[in-house]
Formats: structure tokens, C-alpha cells, sequence
């Protein structure tokens, strides 16, 4: 059986700037894969290529057996795949609850169903307590966890999630692990993007490194941890001598 | 717990069918008890505007496209019916069909483009799409041009003007056209309502809040404007109609001018832009004010009529930004109020536990 997401060859250019070179990976059904990278590595550029956003200038996304490659957004979402932005974009002027509806939208058409996924999802993911408070009104620990509860309700089988844990506190963060097992235990393969390593290594079976807009490196993340690219692109180049010299 | 709070959306259409059955109520019982022309021709005015502002509320309230042209969709309603009616002798109900779907077909033609186009940019393409039908309008022989045209009278067997509900006509009975202006206001309020609790009044909230998060939780963006600016256009020139065979005579000034869209917005925005109650309350206080001036201040009124409206914007903005349906929530002061009880409930349980994590 073919992945769940194939990238293959995938290429963004903004005039002379080449944000994505040549990325290649698959994300297996039922997994956790981290994309992980330093500020600018083209994490979030690669994302929305995936999701829509925008064209790739090269490559092409496979998704689910079917190619997707410059779908626009709201396709690639029918298809089964949702994402949450890195800055969130929580609806301002509606309730949280009305928020999870819209979501749920992407798979009926009645008030009443689409009512019920949103109040089976509000209290999977713990927000049934903040139901009818408004978006504009949440912490940023419950406005991400909202987006996350929102891309759940167009129940996908693939949800991408940019920076999920950028901004939180340690207990908030804790608490981000913990529903993203939850979401695993339902079923939904994760594509999680974080720059923080620490967060991504205990929940990830495959972590994928981008550093200037190509992928360095790739493998379980006992290994990537101490891949000297990795570590060159964290810390910089003159450090790889000498953690080469400690090495031998 | 909070799933039995009424919520945000269903506190608003209660306040709409109050507002619909006020309105309905005080269409029937003022007339009965002053029985004046002047008062029915207020009333009308009051159930014409409160029906545009609507109407412009499912484009400019929901989905947040202000438009300030649909007085062109307006113009093309009254138009069809009364060149239908003049060379064809159809009935005005069948003009008024063919109107809607005229102006339907106008606005997907003017959307598609349009949509493409953000913000305030929407907008002044709105104001520029109005001026260039009414200077079509008024430079066209065929339907007029700029001296318009007169609907002819129903006459009956005695040769003097008669009523006719078959033409949509009330020469000796005007309490017709009362009870046709509550018609039409009651089936754009119930078609607002219908929109607002489906799935098209969700994803053109969405829209209005944030395009790019609506468009990766599946939503057509395009599509649904459309649908919007689609209903909006059909219902106006619906209204258009009718307001053709009330007055009996129309030309471009009085059907498509620029004042009409903004006054249109205005009543809207004056009630609460967003709300279905809103364009009820906005109209049932701006246009009997409006009138108002006008008859105190005679041939001066029309200009002061724009001061009026031009200062109720800046008062509007400054103090009651959610207009005057806000008044009617708790603490009356719109958006801060938005926090429920049990939502401070949570924050206070919920302080101790994260004093922790914010003393670091």
C-alpha cells in the first residue's frame, strides 16, 4: 500500500528566492510526523503548498492515492486533508461553539448534525466549558486548541498543525501532547510543525528536518537527534568539527 | 451547562420575530386608528426600507461585502415589471419574477469579477457599478432615459383610476399596498432567518471573519459571495417592484441614485449590521426622523437629509458600533459582553491552576 501523503520532488520559488528545494518524503497512514527546521527553513511554505495555499513552482502532492497538487484550499480540505495556522485565525465575532459548526459544515448540510459533530468534538478536546464564549474572548492556549477542534470537525484523515505549541506555557504544552494522542487515538494521521525539538521528539514516529528549503535529514527521532546535519543547522556549521572530534 | 444557553444566534432571531410582530401589529393598528394617508405612506416607506436594509444585510451584515451599489439592483426590479407591463401588459407579479432573476444573473455577472477585490475596494466598485446603470439608465430612450416612465391607471368599468390586486395597483384603497409591503417584509425577514440558521449563514459569517481560515475549513469562498450577493440582488429588485407600482412613476434619479444604496446601508447599520432585527429597528427609527426633517424643513430637507445621515454615521461608529439591536443585549454595550457567566466561572477555577505556569 502506497502513503498516505506522498511529496515527491516538491519546489517554491518567490522570485530569486527558492523557499522549497526538491522535497521529498511520505507520511504513512496512522503516523505522527514531525517537519521540524530552523526559523525560515521553509516549514510553513512547504505547508501551504500542501494545503492550497499556493501552487508549488515544481514536484507534485499525492494524497490518499489521488493527485493534489495545486488544489485550491478548500478542495484539498473536501479531500481530506485540514491544516491550523501558525498565527491563529480563530472567527473573532463568533461563539467557539459556532466556530466548531463551520468546521463540521464540510460534511453535511444540516444545522442539527453539523451541531452535534461540533458538541462531540468540543468535549473530546475540552472545550465544552467555553462553548458559547465568543472567539475573540480565548487565551491563546484555548484559541489554538479551538483551531484544533475546528480542523477536527471536517474530519480529516491527515491534519497538519503549524506550531501547535509556539506560545505556550510548559502546563498548556503538556496539555497540547496530551490531545494530540487523543487525536491519534482517532484515527487521524498528524503532520506537525515546530521548531521547538524538545516538544516533537516524544510524540513523533518520523521526524522530517528542512534547513534552507531542503530536506537534511530524515528518520525515527532517536537517530535524528544526533545527525550532524541536524545539529550544523541548529547550531551552526563550526560546530560540526568539533562534535566530530568528540565523536571519534 | 452551557449546551441549554441560548445562544448568540438564537437570541437574535427571537428579537426578530418581536421585532417582525411589533412591526406587523403597529402596520395594522396605527392606520386603523389615524387612518391618514400620510401615516400609510409612512408605514410603507418604513416596511420598503426595513425590507432593503435586509436584503443588504445577507451581502453587507453576514458575509461583511458592503456594498453601496444596490440601488442598481433595486432599478433593475422596477424597471423590468414597468417595461413588462407598458409593452406587454403583464402583470407586475410576473415582472416582479422576471426582475429578481434579471438582477440575479446581473449580479453574478458584476460578482464575479467584483469579489476579487477586498475591503473598501468592494465597496467603491459597488458605488461605481450604481453610477454607471443610472447614467445608462438616464441616456436610454427605450426605457425613458432621463424623463422616466409613467404606469398607466387601472381603470375600471366607470373610466376613473381603480384598485386591482391582479396589477398591484390601489388608486381608491391604498391599504393594499400596506398589506403588500408586510408580504414582502415578511418574506425577506424569514428568508434572512432561514439563511442565518443554515449552513450558508455559518460559512458567510466565516467569510466575514476571516476569509483565509473559511477557505481551509472547506468553504467555496467565491461561491458563497455569490450565492450571497445572488439572494441580496433578487429580493432588492423584488422591492423594486413593488415600489414602482406605488409611486406609479419612476425614472433613474428616484430608482438608482447613490443616496438610495447608502440610505439603504445606513438603516441597516443604524439597527445592528449582522442581525436579522436590525434593519427592522434601524428603519422604524431613521425613516419616520427622515421624513420627518423633510416635512418640517420643507424644500430644504433633501440636503439636510444627508447632514442627518452623514452625523448618524459618526455617531453610530463612535458610541454604538453594533447599532441599536446591541441596546438590546445584556449590558447594552455590544462585543465586551460577548463573555458568559460561566465563562468568568471557568477563568476563576481555572486561575489557580495556571498561577504556576504565568509566575515563571
Amino acid at each position: 500500500m502506497s502513503a498516505l501523503l506522498e511529496i515527491h520532488g516538491l519546489g517554491k520559488r518567490f522570485g530569486g528566492l527558492a523557499a522549497n528545494r526538491n522535497i521529498s518524503f511520505d507520511v504513512n497512514e496512522g503516523e505522527v510526523v514531525g517537519l521540524i527546521g530552523p526559523n525560515g527553513a521553509g516549514k510553513t511554505t512547504l505547508f501551504n503548498c500542501i494545503s492550497g495555499f499556493f501552487p508549488p513552482s515544481s514536484g507534485s502532492v499525492r494524497f490518499a492515492g489521488q493527485d493534489i497538487t495545486g488544489w485550491p484550499a478548500d478542495r484539498v480540505l473536501h479531500a481530506g486533508l485540514a491544516r491550523t495556522f501558525q498565527v491563529v485565525r480563530t472567527f473573532p465575532d463568533m461563539s467557539v461553539r459556532d466556530n466548531v459548526i463551520v468546521g463540521a459544515f464540510a460534511r453535511t448540510r444540516r444545522l442539527a448534525e453539523a451541531r452535534t459533530i461540533a458538541d462531540e468534538l468540543l468535549a473530546v478536546t475540552g472545550l465544552e466549558y467555553l462553548a458559547a464564549a465568543m472567539g475573540n474572548s480565548l487565551t491563546i492556549a484555548e484559541k489554538k486548541r479551538l483551531e484544533i477542534t475546528r480542523a477536527l470537525a471536517t474530519q480529516p484523515r491527515l491534519l497538519m498543525l503549524d506550531e501547535a505549541m509556539a506560545g505556550l506555557n510548559p502546563l498548556e504544552r503538556a496539555q497540547a501532547v496530551e490531545l494530540l494522542r487523543t487525536i491519534r487515538g482517532r484515527n487521524v494521521t498528524i503532520v506537525l510543525v515546530e521548531h521547538v525539538m524538545e516538544v516533537l521528539m516524544p510524540i513523533s514516529d518520523q521526524v522530517v528536518v528542512l534547513d534552507s528549503g531542503a530536506k537534511i535529514a530524515e528518520g525515527p527521532p532517536a537517530t535524528i537527534v544526533n545527525d550532524p546535519a541536524v545539529i550544523a543547522a541548529y547550531l551552526g556549521g563550526k560546530y560540526r568539527p568539533r562534535l566530530e572530534a568528540t565523536d571519534s | 451547562m452551557s449546551g441549554d444557553r441560548p445562544t448568540a444566534a438564537m437570541r437574535q432571531v427571537s428579537w426578530a420575530w418581536v421585532g417582525l410582530i411589533a412591526l406587523a401589529a403597529a402596520a395594522i393598528l396605527i392606520p386603523l386608528m389615524f387612518g391618514g394617508v400620510a401615516q400609510l405612506n409612512l408605514l410603507v416607506l418604513v416596511l420598503l426600507y426595513s425590507s432593503l436594509a435586509q436584503a443588504w444585510n445577507i451581502l453587507g451584515g453576514f458575509a461583511g461585502q458592503v456594498s453601496l451599489g444596490n440601488a442598481a439592483f433595486f432599478g433593475i426590479g422596477a424597471y423590468t415589471s414597468t417595461m413588462m407591463l407598458i409593452e406587454w401588459n403583464l402583470s407586475p407579479w410576473l415582472g416582479m419574477i422576471a426582475g429578481a432573476v434579471l438582477a440575479a444573473v446581473f449580479a453574478v455577472i458584476i460578482g464575479y469579477p467584483v469579489f476579487r477585490l477586498g475591503g473598501h475596494y468592494f465597496a467603491i466598485a459597488t458605488i461605481a457599478l450604481g453610477e454607471i446603470m443610472l447614467i445608462m439608465f438616464a441616456n436610454w430612450g427605450f426605457v425613458g432615459g432621463a424623463v422616466g416612465l409613467s404606469i398607466p391607471f387601472i381603470r375600471g368599468e366607470d373610466r376613473r383610476p381603480a384598485d386591482s390586486w391582479l396589477f398591484m395597483q390601489f388608486n381608491l384603497n391604498r391599504e393594499g399596498y400596506l398589506i403588500i409591503g408586510i408580504a414582502l417584509a415578511a418574506l425577506v425577514t424569514v428568508i434572512a432567518i432561514l439563511i442565518q440558521r443554515s449552513k450558508i449563514g455559518y460559512y458567510l459569517r466565516a467569510i466575514k471573519n476571516d476569509e483565509l481560515a473559511a477557505r481551509t475549513l472547506g468553504v467555496n469562498v467565491l461561491r458563497y459571495k455569490l450565492i450571497a450577493i445572488v439572494i441580496s440582488a433578487a429580493l432588492t429588485a423584488m422591492l423594486g417592484t413593488f415600489y414602482a407600482q406605488y409611486l406609479l412613476f419612476i425614472d433613474p434619479e428616484t430608482t438608482m441614485r447613490l443616496e438610495l444604496s447608502v440610505l439603504i446601508a445606513l438603516v441597516a447599520i443604524l439597527g445592528g449590521v449582522g442581525t436579522v432585527a436590525g434593519p427592522l429597528i434601524g428603519a422604524a427609527v431613521l425613516i419616520p426622523l427622515s421624513e420627518l426633517t423633510r416635512s418640517a424643513l420643507g424644500g430644504a430637507g433633501n440636503t439636510l437629509d444627508l447632514v442627518l445621515y452623514g452625523g448618524l454615521i459618526i455617531i453610530i461608529s463612535v458610541f454604538q458600533p453594533n447599532g441599536l439591536v446591541a441596546l438590546t443585549r445584556r449590558g447594552g454595550k455590544g462585543r465586551s459582553t460577548a463573555l458568559p457567566t460561566d465563562r468568568q466561572e471557568a477563568m476563576a477555577e481555572e486561575a489557580p491552576l495556571l498561577g504556576g505556569g504565568d509566575g515563571r
